[in-house]
């Protein structure tokens, strides 16, 4: 038993921070990356990769060099290299008195200055090479000169800029971030046209060599924010990167939550948002969503078209959201309590309807919920993984067809249908599908906790919710922040409730920000009494 | 190491404070100080206030200690040793007796069919889950639930005003001032609970000049805060039920929650109130759980999962051992009387006194 645990241990628990997949014992070429270039390794390398193309040629110079154009079919822009980088060297350039000079010592200068283009450089390393050609890039090998020169020539096909299907508005911009980094990046850059928005450019998988971009905004972001999300981004060792997901768990503080701890969004203007309260931005090449760090609580019931709407509506939408998280998270649980433990709640006419739908349904109410919430549970699995008409059908059969012949059966009563049709209901209102989940799963324990033991179990059960959230945090910032430690200036400007934009004039007070945000200030209005004082006292 | 800001300190001193001295408050003051009872809550809380800047005064002292420790840089290593000793069991069972209560409470209101010891069991798993958080989170725990009890209590105090009748307050000091004076005797032991918690959480505490400052005006305000609320509690209960049958209601409070009622529509509504009670017994019982694993730590060096668990039993054997609601009540009430108030009240005037007196004297 004791070695058991011992296993169980050692397979669960992992240092802070030293989050590492086990990495499959796959061949490596790691000892040729640094070795100084070489045309003939490179084709060995590639060469049984069926997408890479190899076109040779000889440039005629003062002696006649052999050279090799190497890029990856479907990734490198053909009519780039064709027009501009292949037509100059074997056509236009020949017999040119520049090119008479000609040597294999002097083969990369000469060609640099020759070629058109933005972004050509020199390279020296068989890794820069491998790695240019995977990316999209194409690369000009000179017989066994240790010199050679990579092209910037990415031009693959992509989805294009369309509206996010999850984050769709009414009112707003309707475009979304895209599969391309290179996409993403001029996306946000469009949206903040400043100096102090700074991109830093990372390189993750083992494998995939996964392109990833950090977005924040120079004084504006804690810098101890964004040296933490580099550090721990640094320390992910796995051979393949292949979406958001996976860095999300390796750098989540608390990785056994069912909270999520980080955010996304797939809508450069949340993006933009987001940077200008100070969070940071990690983007990753080959998926359009974004993780937006440190994440709390609440920013998981608002959504962007809280700030394109009037502050009323706004606030109006956000406490519905709110009672609608908190519908989905307890009302089964407490339809459950309430029916077996505590009846007296209940107004007597209610108490007789209810107990009049009830009659002849064979199962207490705990279990007749928990047949209905997994019924629910499967039609929304099913209706996700088929196609959009199908998945449609799956519901009405479900939600009308079924649930009206187990009324009819006897099997469930009416006013169980009806709470969890509310619940189904209530969770769409959650607009984060991360919380959402979270809320599907912890609907269950407190279902049983009310079946149990009423009230005090759903009380015993919210405490430990409760506990739990004030456990965590996010790169450092309280999860229940600002209800939790108290920031009154952050829960009544951007919280619960909305205020007009010309009375934001400060940044959130989750983070610690340098600078006061200047845009909360109405025309003419004077500088004294509502200027925002610069840090923000948010600690974490 | 921990540390909690001025702010989470008068918070969470205010909700270990008040813990769940709703419950008993209108009966006691009511029963030695009759109809007047009410007015002794507030001044007796505000007798606790100078034994808690006594206190925090020994921490600019001794920063970074507890009071166990003081007492043997002060008194002496076997002295010291014996008041950590007595600290521990004295914090221990009465902690032990506030979990009793949870179980009580939620037993003899709305659950009578439900075994007594599933209730223990979810008090301990939350007390346990609370000390294993550490005091960060009891700090921001308490930042969270405070604010729900006492909205909570001014609910259950101003849903209850229809049922008031005014003539139970009179004829006002009817008796005289002498009631008033045994009225905050008794009362004087709930904030002796509190210095006692008091204690153990200075180590946690901030400790430049401005911050103590800010910890002594905390106590100002978390005594009086309480102070108002019990008074308010025990002045709609005497005014529903009268002086006699105040006296006689073990749980006012809960009683007081089953008569809610608003257009024939809600009604029935203490097991909703019982939910935020239970976050205030929680805390209470948390807070003699800390004392308890600090007094440990600092006498035997006995610390970790492994001590915790072993409180955790005892408290739980505590609980079980008390099960009536009236002994129970007399239990609490005895250990409050004849051991809280002159363990508390001797060790920490001795104390400061003994440090005053070294420190004029010159003493290390």
């Amino acid at each position: 038993m004791r070695s058991w645990l011992k296993m169980l241990k050692e397979l669960t628990i992992r240092p802070k921070g030293e989050r590492q997949i086990r990495k499959s014992p796959s061949y490596s070429f790691d000892e040729d990356l640094n070795k100084p270039i070489s045309g003939q390794t490179v084709k060995e390398i590639l060469a049984s990769s069926s997408d890479v193309v190899f076109r040779e040629f000889f440039l005629q110079g003062k002696e006649r060099i052999p050279c090799m154009l190497v890029a990856v079919d479907g990734l490198a822009d053909k009519n780039l290299l064709d027009q501009f980088i292949l037509k100059p060297l074997m056509v236009d350039l020949a017999g040119h008195p520049e090119l008479a000079q000609v040597t294999l010592a002097n083969v990369v200068d000469k060609t640099l200055q020759s070629l058109p283009g933005l972004e050509i450089k020199k390279i020296s390393k068989m890794g820069e090479a491998i790695n240019a050609i995977l990316s999209g890039d194409a690369v000009i090998f000179f017989g066994d000169s240790t010199e050679a020169i990579d092209i910037g020539a990415r031009g693959w096909a992509n989805s294009g800029v369309n509206e996010p299907v999850s984050e769709s508005v009414v009112k707003g911009p309707h475009e979304g971030f895209t599969e391309t980094l290179r996409i993403n990046t001029s996306l946000l850059r469009r949206k903040i046209k400043h100096p102090s928005l700074r991109l830093i450019s990372l390189k993750l998988g083992n494998l995939t060599n996964t392109d990833l971009v950090v977005a924040y905004i120079d004084k504006i972001a804690s810098p101890d924010i964004v040296s933490e999300v580099l550090r721990r981004l640094g320390k992910i060792k796995m051979d393949g990167m292949l979406g958001s997901g996976y860095i999300e768990e390796m750098i989540e503080d608390n990785p056994y939550s069912p909270f999520p701890q980080i955010s996304y969004t797939e809508r450069p203007d949340i993006l933009a948002g987001k940077l200008l309260e100070g969070k940071v931005g990690i983007m990753i090449d080959g998926t359009p969503i974004i993780l937006v760090v440190p994440a709390v609580l609440t920013q998981f019931l608002n959504v962007n078209e809280d700030y394109y709407e009037r502050a009323m509506t706004a606030i109006l939408f956000r406490f519905v959201r709110y009672v609608g998280a908190m519908v989905a998270v307890l009302a089964p649980s407490v339809y459950i309590a309430v029916t077996t433990f505590h009846q007296e709640i209940i107004p007597t006419d209610l108490l007789m309807s209810i107990s009049a739908g009830r009659q002849g349904v064979p199962f207490p109410a705990l279990l007749e919920a928990l047949i209905m919430m997994t019924v629910l549970e499967i039609l929304q699995e099913a209706g996700l993984r088929l196609p959009k008409p199908i998945g449609q059908t799956i519901g009405i059969v479900g939600a009308l067809i079924i649930g009206d012949a187990a009324v009819k059966a006897g099997l469930v009563s009416p006013l169980m249908v009806i709470i969890i049709g509310l619940t189904a209901v209530a969770s769409y209102a959650i607009p984060y599908y991360d919380l959402s989940l979270a809320v599907r799963l912890l609907r269950f324990p407190f279902m049983i906790l009310a079946g149990t033991l009423g009230f005090f179990g759903v009380s015993v059960g919210l405490y430990m919710v409760a506990i739990h959230l004030l456990n965590l945090r996010s790169f450092g910032v309280p999860y229940l922040s600002p209800i939790v430690p108290l920031r009154i200036r952050a829960m009544l400007q951007d919280t619960f409730v909305r205020a007009p934009w010309w009375a934001l004039k400060r940044r959130p007070q989750l983070i610690d920000v340098e600078e006061p945000r200047s845009g909360g200030k109405r025309e003419g209005e004077g500088e004294g009494k509502g200027k925002g004082k610069g840090k923000g006292k948010g600690k974490g | 190491m921990e540390r909690i800001s001025t702010h989470q300190f008068m918070i969470l001193g205010a909700a270990v404070l008040m813990g769940t001295t709703f419950f008993p408050v209108a009966a006691m003051v009511t029963g030695v100080g009759g109809r007047d009872g009410w007015m002794s809550i507030l001044p007796g809380y505000a007798a606790g206030i100078p034994y808690g800047l006594m206190v925090l005064s020994l921490v600019e002292r001794y920063p970074h200690k507890n009071l166990l420790q003081i007492s043997e840089t002060l008194f002496g290593k076997w002295i010291g040793k014996i008041i950590g000793i007595l600290y521990i069991l004295i914090t221990g069972y009465f902690g032990g007796l506030l979990l009793g209560q949870i179980g009580d409470v939620f037993q003899s209101s709305i659950m009578p069919i439900t075994p007594i010891s599933l209730f223990y069991l979810g008090g301990l798993l939350l007390i346990f889950y609370l000390v294993s958080s550490g005091i960060e989170v009891f700090a921001r725990f308490s930042e969270a639930i405070f604010p729900i009890i006492v909205i909570a209590l001014v609910l259950n105090a101003g849903l209850a005003i229809p049922r008031i009748e005014q003539g139970e307050l009179l004829p006002i000091l009817s008796e005289g001032f002498k009631p008033l004076f045994w009225g905050g005797v008794k009362v004087l032991p709930f904030a002796m609970e509190y210095i006692l918690f008091l204690a153990g959480i200075l180590t946690f505490l901030p400790t430049s000049k401005q911050e103590l400052g800010q910890l002594k005006t905390g106590v100002w305000r978390a005594v009086f805060l309480v102070g108002i609320l019990d008074t308010m509690v025990a002045l709609i209960q005497i005014l529903v039920f009268g002086p006699t049958e105040t006296i006689r209601l073990v749980y006012g409070l809960l009683v007081l929650g089953k008569m809610v009622e608003l257009s024939r529509t809600v009604s029935g509504v203490e097991s909703i109130f019982l939910g935020v009670w239970l976050g205030a017994g929680v805390i209470k019982s948390g807070a003699f759980f800390f004392t308890s694993t600090w007094g440990l730590e600092t006498v035997f060096g006995l610390k970790g999962l492994k001590w915790n668990l072993a409180l955790g039993v005892v408290f739980m054997g505590i609980a079980l051992g008390f099960t009536r609601s009236i002994n129970l009540v007399m239990e609490i009430s005895l250990v409050d009387n004849y051991l809280i108030l002159p363990f508390t009240s001797v060790w920490i005037l001795t104390l400061w006194g003994v440090s005053r007196w070294k420190k004029g004297a010159g003493v290390q």
